[in-house]
């Protein structure tokens, strides 16, 4: 049981940041961005190559963030090109389509960043050991879990404290009521584009982690990241409930943790690796579906 | 504190100096809808207009007669086929909506246009207060703020300056409409447009709103293009009326003209411009 608790805490956590990430895209900005898929392993890719090639650990891992940053900017000027004179803040083709272009190129850079398809992280030290030496613990077991805490508790009151400034309140604006936010002067190709970017960083900061935590960089780390993504927004918002932006945060960082929870009670009962992705695609469609089947139950 | 101070202060708590009621000027503007296809509509057909500075103008027109299309051209919605947009000597005519947005008010027709609804009304206003402003990293809802907001809240007489952390979405359609009146008015703006900004509401708040309207624009003299379909409305309110059809001004009454007429001396002269079958039920019924 401890076994199960301490994966599941470690592994929801790494990937945290990346379910917060999906949350601004989908939830703050409504935008259903595809590009997380590359934008994973391209933190991963980038954090995994420099390490390998002798660099420091955290500049590898700030670099790695960067490149989410730049990947997720690309999304944003896809979508602008895309969408043309479009102005219909509902029509998710361009931004849907722009998603998935950056995710298929970035999987051409991913494998150009890494040489080859895996990039193995072991004997050499990653960034969790150097921040452990800042310390002197040792950044292994429950150590590491706090560690990881303490970073999405920083990075969650960073993110509350950017969504109410005057910046986030346009950035909210923009996936709320488009062209209410319009009319009051804001230029939201610039909001969205820099929400995207700061999205993806989120997830690239979760790629690079994951690399480094499980000791490898792969290639294919990336698929099925946006359905992962959307499972821990849904369950941290049914679980723990959305009463406001600030709490609506912390739900999600919980949501992570409970689908990966979800994910090693699983492998723990027999299911095999692989049929994961299927597990999580349904659960996403049976907790997607349960408002629209409670309306229906309700009114029949 | 009389209303003028309050505005007073809405002024001076933003730094940023609101630009007084300027004049507007069309000069042959044409839009072209679907141009050189088959389905091509010429919706608005060289107009020209000279709204001087703090001038109330009512539009009223047929559906399909440009109304909506000459505010949508004036507030940038869509690039102009042709012509020229003046705002306060400014030509505004290549300038992106949002930029024209800092010195426009708008006011839509749908209660739900002019709002966010899952943020709370104190961040819709926020946002409303910077609307001059590069928004920037300072909180977005400060104390100063909220103390502007909560005296403007109370002027609408609906009880929101004490419900500032309340969802927007939780309001009724009178009351967010009210809400995207005072943001558009809130820092004053250049020019002011409503369109048809009354017509969804049920007609005792209709009421209410169009008389927050009347009191708003004349205490600040803003310039103000109001579309309705409602011609009583048309007479009641403004110094000015235009009627359009076609695309195009068809008729043009100050405000002597224009108090001497009654609801079916409109319709006639409507008659007598348009020469052909008006759809009279519909502009008499609509609130």
């Amino acid at each position: 049981m401890q076994v199960i608790i301490h994966s599941a805490l470690l592994q929801g956590l790494v990937y945290a940041f990346m379910v917060l990430g999906v949350f601004i895209t989908f939830r703050v900005l409504d935008f259903p961005d595809l590009s997380v898929d590359g934008s994973l392993p391209l933190g991963a890719a980038v954090t995994a190559a420099m390490i390998a090639g002798g660099q420091s650990p955290l500049l590898a891992t700030l670099t790695g963030v960067g490149a989410g940053l730049c990947a997720g900017f690309v999304t944003g000027f896809l979508h602008l090109l895309l969408k043309g004179d479009d102005s219909d803040a509902t029509n998710y083709g361009p931004k849907l389509l722009a998603g998935i272009l950056t995710m298929t190129a970035l999987y051409t850079v991913n494998l150009r960043i890494m040489g080859r398809s895996n990039v193995p992280l072991l004997g050499v030290d990653v960034v969790f050991d150097k921040i452990g030496a800042l310390f002197s613990v040792s950044m292994s077991g429950w150590n590491l879990i706090i560690g990881l805490a303490a970073l999405a508790l920083v990075i969650k009151y960073l993110l509350d404290w950017l969504l109410h400034t005057e910046f986030g309140l346009c950035l909210q604006a923009t996936g709320d009521n488009e062209g209410m936010i319009r009319a009051m002067g804001t230029n939201t190709n610039v909001t969205r584009i820099v929400g995207l970017g700061i999205a993806n960083a989120l997830v690239a900061l979760s790629g690079s982690l994951v690399a480094q935590q499980q000791g490898f960089a792969d290639v294919g780390m990336g698929i099925g990241t946006i359905v992962a993504g959307l499972a821990g927004v849904i369950m941290g918002e049914v679980l723990f409930g959305v009463r406001s932006v600030s709490w609506v945060l912390f739900s999600v960082i919980g949501g992570s943790i409970v689908y990966r929870l979800l994910i090693a009670v699983s492998l723990r009962l027999g299911i095999a690796p692989t049929d994961l992705k299927l597990l999580t695609a349904v659960l996403v469609v049976v907790a997607l579906s349960v408002p629209t089947v409670r309306k229906k139950v309700m009114h029949s | 504190m009389s209303e003028a101070q309050g505005h007073a202060v809405a002024r001076s708590a933003e730094g940023a100096s609101p630009c007084c009621a300027a004049p507007l000027e069309l000069r042959g503007v044409r839009k072209l809808f679907f141009p050189g296809t088959a389905n091509e509509v010429v919706a608005l057909d060289g107009i020209d207009l000279e709204v001087p500075a703090g001038q109330f103008v009512s539009i009223i027109g047929s559906n399909g007669s440009g109304k909506s299309t000459l505010l949508n051209a004036v507030a940038g919605t869509f690039p102009v086929t042709a012509g020229r947009i003046v705002l306060g000597g400014r030509d505004v005519t290549r300038l992106p909506d949002y930029v024209r947005s800092r010195s426009i008010g708008r006011v839509f027709q749908d209660p739900r246009a002019g709002t966010a609804p899952d943020m709370t009304i104190e961040e819709n206003l926020a946002i409303s207060l910077m609307r001059t402003k590069r928004s920037g990293l300072r909180m977005g809802v400060t104390n100063k703020r909220r103390a502007v907001m909560r005296e403007q809240l109370a002027r609408l007489g609906m009880g929101l300056e004490d419900r500032l952390k309340a969802g927007v979405s939780k309001l009724s359609g009178g009351q967010r409409q009210a809400m995207s009146l005072l943001m558009a008015t809130i820092v004053q703006p250049s020019l002011l447009l409503l369109d048809e900004h009354t017509a969804a509401l049920d007609p005792k708040v209709a009421a209410t709103i169009m008389e927050l309207t009347g009191e708003i624009v004349t205490e600040r003299g803003l310039t103000t293009l109001m579309v309705t379909h409602n011609m009583e409305l048309a007479l009641r309110y403004g110094d000015r009326l235009l009627m359009m059809h076609a695309g195009r001004v068809v008729l043009d009454l100050d405000h002597e003209q224009k108090a001497a007429l009654q609801v079916s001396d409109l319709i006639e002269k409507f008659h007598e411009v348009a020469g052909e079958a008006f759809a009279v039920d519909r502009m008499l019924l609509d609130p």
